[in-house]
């Protein structure tokens, strides 16, 4: 008997995500009433779209195991993680103290995302982008944005 | 034909407005700026830009949008031109010739026999719309639920078939966008489905925070892991108006390009990916000397560059007919049209006609400004694309944060496009293409409306998308492509025609 290979890694990890994805929505949809057809309740489509997200990552997993494929590749980790990191920052600071200390803030920490960065230059770089920013959504298009809030103390 | 000038005359009284007019020139303006930047396409473009459209009236704020759009259409093309490297699928073929063109000192050429062609191909798709749009509207009209659904699907179909890539991984995109549309509340019943109590997801997913967190900073997180190596041309510019000769040679392929692109872009599920494909075949197909082709020819920049703008902009017809949107960036204008309380679809000509012949002249205007405002700003452009990334992921992280915080002003959204943009980055390793995604979801709430209205006309009977005429024309449409997609032969060569 051949022994089973695995001959396209990224499929094979990419279908069994989606296999993933399948079950996680069939458990987050089973309190849900599914109806008859005639009358579909609200359960029946995420039903439906969640086997049928299945039956894809079933059929990746399969080919994966007889069909050359492309491997995994490098996963780098270091931008994704510090580009999310200096949102979450963001979301963080926006509403106290304000975007006068969430742009500086995330900037800074994006700049992490870069093995190029250089800081002094990113440092300056960082206030002209906020001043920028600050002119352009609150005082040009009045969008309600915190710039700069010490509760009980300044509120801009 | 009078009804024809009566409405262009109104949308023309309407976008002719001090204000509409600067709106329109600051969205080609800005949108430019952004879309010159290397590695931004017109998705992350509108996106970033989404929010500077908030405190405008809806009309203004679609106008603007439309400039955006193009602006950041012809900025893909100059980056194409001048780094060689093209912002978005429809301007690869640019890259080809455009680029060659640019190495000998020709990138003036180039770049004007693009806008030219550009606005060229944008005043004849302007008038196609124009003249399109009520007949198709009244089609729209006679459309049911089962025509609708079956319509959406055929278009989800489409857009499999063109996304780049793996088939079954594109489907599964689609099939997970459906299913990201399905969170929060039904439309009927009222139940909550799948936000596991968060009261932000029982509104349903936010669609800002899908696009944003796909299309900003998953590709930052993209582009950040690839060695970008700019080819910026050293080489002179030169004159941006080209030659008579040159003018001789562009102006058949410019007319072809527009036929190709205009057709195609009408079709759904992004047709208007194959306009700039199927010129610079055709024109190679033609030409005396192929051989030219690939070293600098300029009907390789014309044809395709002019397809590009026609697609681009007829591709609007579904979505202002039918309230359809045919790919990735319409979705987007859906998006952007909700915020601002318009529901896309045959209705809103009727109800909304100023707004709808103003969005409409204000496309030719938008083209018009880009040829004003693009040929005498390239020096800007080309020092614009000498700032390194190095400071420009910062930028774009921070004006994308300031976007989505300004949608709900809410701080729980940006934290969860941070996210929705792992996953995306995540996804895209595993050589996914997000913008299948966006489309499943942006139609997953109309899809859904339409098949289970279709279903209680029929008491349960699927075989209506059968029994009707249109919808089943409309399934078969769609099956035939998807199963000739899985050909074998036609792969091959699907393949070949998105290898970058």
């Amino acid at each position: 008997m051949a022994r089973l290979r695995v001959h396209a890694p990224q499929d094979l990890v990419a279908g069994a995500s989606l296999l993933a994805a399948c079950l996680f929505a069939l458990w987050a949809a089973a309190p849900l009433d599914g109806g008859r057809l005639g009358a579909p309740g609200p359960g029946l489509l995420p039903r439906v779209l969640a086997i049928l997200v299945g039956i894809s990552g079933l059929w990746l997993v399969v080919v994966s195991l007889f069909r050359p494929g492309e491997s995994l590749g490098r996963w780098p980790v270091r931008g994704p993680l510090f580009i999310s990191l200096a949102v979450v920052v963001f979301a963080l600071t926006i509403r106290t103290p304000g975007l006068a200390v969430a742009g500086p803030a995330a900037i800074l920490v994006s700049g992490a995302a870069s093995p190029e960065t250089r800081w002094r230059e990113l440092a300056v770089f960082a206030v002209a982008v906020t001043v920028g920013c600050i002119l352009l959504f609150r005082s040009l298009l009045h969008l309600p944005i915190p710039i700069f809030i010490i509760p009980g103390w300044v509120v801009l | 034909m009078s009804e024809l000038l009566g409405h262009l005359s109104l949308g023309f009284s309407v976008a002719f407005t001090l204000s509409n007019l600067g709106l329109c020139f600051v969205g080609c303006l800005v949108g430019t700026l952004i879309g010159v930047l290397p590695g931004i396409g017109p998705i992350a473009t509108i996106t970033m830009l989404l929010p500077v459209t908030f405190g405008l009236p809806p009309i203004g704020a679609l106008i603007m949008l439309a400039g955006i759009y193009y602006g950041a259409q012809y900025g893909g093309s100059t980056t194409a031109i001048l780094v060689n490297i093209p912002g978005e699928v429809t301007s690869v073929v640019t890259t080809i010739d455009g680029h060659q063109m640019a190495r000998q000192g020709r990138a003036g050429a180039a770049l004007g026999i693009a806008a030219i062609g550009s606005f060229f191909a944008g005043t004849v798709a302007t008038l196609t719309i124009a003249a399109l749009a009520v007949p198709l509207t009244k089609v729209a009209l006679l459309f049911g639920p089962a025509e609708y659904a079956s319509l959406m699907t055929a278009g989800l179909a489409f857009a499999v078939v063109l996304a780049r890539g793996s088939i079954a991984k594109s489907i599964a995109m689609v099939f997970l966008g459906l299913l990201l549309s399905t969170v929060g509340q039904d439309l009927e019943t009222g139940a909550d489905r799948m936000s596991f109590g968060v009261s932000s997801l029982s509104d349903g997913f936010d669609f800002a925070v899908l696009a944003m967190g796909l299309f900003g900073f998953a590709e930052v997180m993209r582009n950040l892991t690839v060695e970008q190596a700019r080819d910026v041309v050293h080489a002179r510019i030169g004159r941006l108006l080209p030659t008579g000769a040159e003018f001789r040679q562009s102006a058949g392929p410019i007319a072809r390009g527009t036929l190709l692109g205009a057709i195609l872009g009408i079709l759904p599920g992004n047709g208007a990916v194959l306009g700039p494909f199927a010129s610079y075949a055709l024109e190679k197909k033609i030409g005396r000397d192929p051989k030219r082709f690939g070293r600098g020819a300029i009907e390789g920049v014309a044809g395709p560059e002019a397809a590009n703008n026609a697609g681009a902009q007829t591709s609007f017809i579904p979505l202002l007919t039918l309230g359809i949107p045919p790919n990735a960036v319409m979705a987007l204008m859906v998006g952007a049209m909700t915020i601002h309380g318009i529901v896309p679809g045959p209705l809103v000509m009727t109800r909304n006609a100023s707004l709808f012949w103003g969005v409409i002249a204000s496309m030719w205007l938008g083209n018009l400004m880009l040829l004003v405002i693009n040929l005498p700003l390239i020096g800007l452009w080309v020092r614009l694309l000498k700032v390194p990334y190095r400071l420009l992921y910062p930028a774009i992280v921070i004006v994308c944060c300031v976007g989505i915080y300004s949608v709900n002003n809410s701080p729980g959204d940006v934290a969860l496009t941070a996210v929705v943009a792992l996953l995306g980055y995540a996804a895209s390793r595993l050589g996914f293409e997000s913008a299948p995604l966006l489309l499943g979801f942006v139609l997953g709430r109309l899809l859904e409306e339409n098949l289970r209205r279709a279903l209680a006309i029929s008491r349960g009977d699927l075989s209506i998308f059968v029994h009707r005429p249109v919808s089943a024309w409309l399934l078969f449409t769609g099956l035939v492509v998807l199963v000739v997609a899985v050909l074998p032969s036609i792969r091959s060569r699907r393949e070949e025609v998105f290898v970058e």
